[in-house]
């Protein structure tokens, strides 16, 4: 099922909670909304549930204008953050609820039931009550229930907020594995932007209200389109410096309070020919620590990460995120040179805060 | 103390390291325990007695319950003391259990004659003071004949003369013993009204008595035994009492008064009369049990013309009526105001808690009009107006929705709004989730607003007694009205006997419902899965 959304506005009472938002969702396609707390993603998709009635603009599944359609006539399928389990119905009760609803027969409701709940590895447990399980089982037994009606979409509410990092983990790929197994067209609501960049074929970034993005992962990463977007993807955050680029004999530098720096790049060329005053982005992997480089900081703090530490690295009032590995034994106080990937800089225009390299 | 007792095999405990205690170590420490114990006793009394008791009554608050607290904690003071003492002698078991009961009963010998003497010197003892009667007399079969009367006395000035035969006090026979024992027990200046012959006339007097110095008594052995075995008894529960017992036993008897007056209530029933605990009969002896009392069951004497049946059938009507409907209307109003929208609701709000503060006895008129006026609607209106169940039922109601709508609405406001957009998306319509999804997850709180109204409703009196006549629509509260406000005498016994017939049936919802009564109070559904 493919759903087209055109201008969609929420408000309550004065407060606007969606604004103008447009975009299309490919027949099985998983879309993840990202954005922080209180961006509107949430309202968003309840009113793809048919929870929330739109103020303005349109919601279309198929060739249906579905605006005014009760949730139950949309047969869609959805997982709460709070899993939303009906505590005094047993788990077969609870997916066998929407069955129930749709007047199935008994016979088929055991059937189906049976069938979801050996998929989601929980067909040991249809017996008992939902405070019998697990975080995790319970998480297995909302996605059944949302998957025993076969609907046409998938909603998820951030899903797996609630449960601990290695069960999110392991989750993550089963959620990810059936749905590209059942096809399902699917919205993921979540502020985790790793659970974004992992899951989603598409995302949609939202802030304050407004769609920011809704592009690949990759090209999200690799191509932000505004600083907002630059700031939230990527971890460490990318390090943003206002800069002035000048030609100094025959060179682009790029000249802050604290540090100038010689760069030459493409993208610093482009970035040139915008303007002088701009927003620089560096992320951290694309800065490399060496000896012989025309930057120099003093290591403020390192977090160890396991894999790799993070530094926070000092240059005047600047501060810069950086990744070592382990056997460089860097410690807080060391000083080091910094080398910066010049075909890796993100140039915003500082007023604004777009993209000066990406439309 | 007693947690040191019960860890002595960890290595950490500094007690294995230090030598057993000497006999001397543990009289010092028990006898510190006691006096540390009496002393917080002594300023709870003095606290509650002295200056919260006068506090209070400075405000024109009836202080009774600090004067009870302060006699409780007086009373309590002896009994901790021997706790004390035994408790303290513990350590010592593990030297020799035999050399600790040795110290515990000395030590409690001691306690029990400095309290003897305390009190000899307080209340009988040279210097104490008695009430007094003033003359002396002797029993005979007629009663009690004044053989003298003390010059300047308290009889002279009422004009008791010798001679006289006291008959009654009051309206009650009464024996020499009895009057002896009244008379020492009150307070001085209370008026006796003692119903006397003279020769031959029958005629009242009214002495009062008068504060006189008494004589030494000299000892008496059967008091002082008592309290020494009933020391030395509780310092060796103490002493040898499981640990962590002491808390129980001192709250037991601090309950005691309340227990006290449920055991009353239960031998009030079945006597004609009480003195104390023990029923009595006419002739002011031990005994005299009867049934009369319960005659209202058909039982041990001549039924009422109107059974009481009638009454409990309309207070169960009441209650019932006024269940079915509060849980009904309180769960739809409380869940729509819980999650619906809508224009009013929040003016809908404070009125529903205007109502629940407005004192109902404020509104008898206007509802006592309402009532007849709804009396006259043809065919259901002798079901809903004035003197009719219904209607006491319907105004019961009215009152007490506002608290059932709010309590409800807690309930509702606790439960995730994620449930129900879960159930409307599995494809219920907004009914069936309220119904099968919602309701049944505030189980605890409908009945806990169910058992709460069913108590109203059954124990109602303001609202039936005034909005009935006769008994067509009397409840059980109301019949006990009538037994009390005739005009001839009241059998209080009877009276006590219909209490706990209309008691019966909250007792036993109170013993299966206490938890889900707390929940009122705590709005949740938190601790019941």
């Amino acid at each position: 099922m493919q759903v087209d959304i055109q201008n969609l506005t929420k408000k309550f009472g004065d407060v606007t909670a969606v604004a103008d938002v447009s975009l299309d969702i490919r027949d099985g396609e998983f879309v993840a909304f990202l954005g922080p707390s209180g961006c509107g993603k949430t309202t968003t998709l309840l009113m793809l549930a048919g929870i929330y009635k739109p103020t303005d603009g349109t919601i279309t599944f198929g060739e249906r204008i579905v605006n005014l359609v009760p949730p139950r006539e949309r047969n869609i399928g959805m997982v709460f953050q709070s899993y939303a389990l009906y505590p005094h119905m047993t788990v077969f009760g609870n997916i066998a609820y929407p069955l129930k609803l749709k007047n199935v027969s008994r016979a088929d409701q055991q059937e189906r039931v049976k069938r979801v709940a050996d998929v989601m590895g929980i067909g040991e447990l249809l017996d008992r009550k939902p405070a019998q399980l697990s975080g995790g089982q319970q998480q297995r037994v909302a996605l059944g229930r949302a998957l025993v009606k076969e609907p046409d979409i998938l909603l998820f509410d951030e899903p797996l907020s609630n449960l601990d990092a290695r069960l999110r983990l392991t989750m993550r790929a089963e959620i990810k594995a059936l749905q590209k197994r059942l096809g399902i067209t699917s919205v993921y609501v979540t502020h985790d932007q790793v659970e974004a960049l992992t899951m989603a074929d598409r995302i949609a970034v939202m802030n304050k209200g407004r769609l920011e993005a809704y592009a690949t992962p990759e090209d999200l990463y690799d191509h932000p389109r505004t600083t907002f977007i630059a700031n939230f993807v990527g971890n460490p955050p990318i390090n943003m410096v206002d800069v002035e680029l000048a030609q100094e004999n025959g060179q682009v530098v790029a000249r802050c309070a604290a540090f100038t720096v010689p760069l030459d790049s493409e993208r610093v060329r482009k970035a040139v020919a915008h303007g002088r005053k701009l927003t620089m982005g560096i992320r951290a992997e694309d800065i490399t620590l060496g000896d012989d480089a025309a930057l120099t900081g003093e290591v403020y703090a390192v977090e160890p990460l396991g894999r790799e530490d993070m530094l926070d690295v000092r240059i005047g009032a600047e501060s810069f995120f950086a990744l070592a590995t382990p056997q460089q034994r860097m410690r807080a106080g060391d000083r080091i040179g910094l080398h910066i990937d010049a075909e890796r800089l993100q140039f915003f225009d500082p007023a604004t805060g777009k993209s000066v390299l990406w439309e | 103390m007693s947690h040191a007792q019960r860890a002595p095999q960890s290595p950490q405990t500094p007690q294995m390291a230090e030598p057993l205690s000497t006999v001397a170590d543990t009289v010092i420490r028990a006898v510190r325990g006691a006096l540390i114990t009496a002393a917080v006793l002594i300023v709870l009394a003095l606290f509650f007695g002295r200056l919260f008791g006068p506090l209070w009554k400075s405000l024109n608050v009836d202080e009774s319950f600090s004067q009870t607290l302060a006699g409780l904690a007086s009373l309590l003071l002896p009994l901790a003391v021997y706790l004390a003492l035994g408790m303290g002698a513990r350590a010592h078991r593990k030297r020799s259990t035999t050399q600790a009961a040795v110290i515990t009963i000395a030590l409690a010998t001691v306690a029990v004659a400095i309290f003897y003497i305390l009190n000899t010197s307080q209340g009988a003892g040279a210097a104490a003071e008695q009430s007094s009667l003033q003359f002396a007399a002797t029993q005979t079969a007629d009663g009690i004949v004044v053989d003298a009367i003390e010059p300047g006395g308290a009889a002279e000035l009422a004009g008791l003369l010798p001679g006289d035969v006291i008959t009654a006090l009051r309206r009650d026979p009464i024996t020499l013993a009895q009057l002896e024992s009244a008379v020492a027990e009150s307070e001085p200046d209370t008026p006796f009204r003692l119903r006397l012959l003279r020769a031959g006339e029958e005629m009242q007097l009214t002495v009062r008595t008068v504060a006189v110095a008494v004589e030494s008594a000299g000892l008496k052995l059967g008091p002082i035994a008592a309290a020494w075995i009933g020391g030395a008894a509780v310092a060796l529960i103490g002493l040898f009492g499981p640990p962590g017992w002491a808390p129980y036993i001192l709250l037991t008897v601090s309950l005691s008064p309340l227990i006290l007056g449920f055991a009353w209530l239960a031998v009030a029933t079945v006597s004609y009369r009480t003195q104390g605990l023990l029923p009595i009969d006419a002739q002011g002896n031990v005994g005299g049990l009867t049934l009369e009392n319960w005659s209202f069951l058909g039982i041990g004497g001549e039924a009422p013309a109107t059974p009481i049946w009638s009454y409990a059938a309309n207070s169960l009507f009441i209650a019932m009526l006024m269940t079915g409907v509060t849980l009904v209307l309180s769960s739809m109003a409380g869940y729509a105001l819980s999650r619906m929208e809508f224009s009013g609701r929040r003016f809908f709000l404070s009125l529903t808690l205007i109502l629940h503060s407005f004192p109902a006895v404020t509104l008898l008129i206007p509802v006592y009009l309402v009532l007849l006026n709804l009396g006259k609607i043809p065919l259901i209106g002798p079901h809903i107006g004035f003197n009719s169940i219904g209607g006491i039922a319907l105004v019961m109601i009215a009152f007490g929705l506002p608290f059932g709508v709010w309590l409800m609405k807690g309930f509702f406001d606790n439960i995730s709004w994620d449930m129900e957009r879960s159930a409307l998306i599995d494809g219920a319509s907004r009914w069936r989730t309220f119904w099968e999804i919602i309701l049944p997850q505030i189980r605890p709180g409908l009945l806990a607003l169910g058992i709460f109204s069913f108590i109203g409703g059954w124990n109602a009196y303001l609202i039936p007694a005034i909005f009935s006549i006769g008994t067509k629509a009397a409840n059980l509260p109301v019949y006990i009205r009538t037994l009390t406000g005739d005009t001839n005498a009241v059998n209080w016994n009877q009276v006590v006997a219909v209490g706990v017939f209309q008691m019966i049936p909250i007792l036993v919802i109170f013993v299966f419902a206490q938890e889900y009564l707390l929940n009122i109070y705590s709005g949740g559904s938190k601790g019941s899965s």
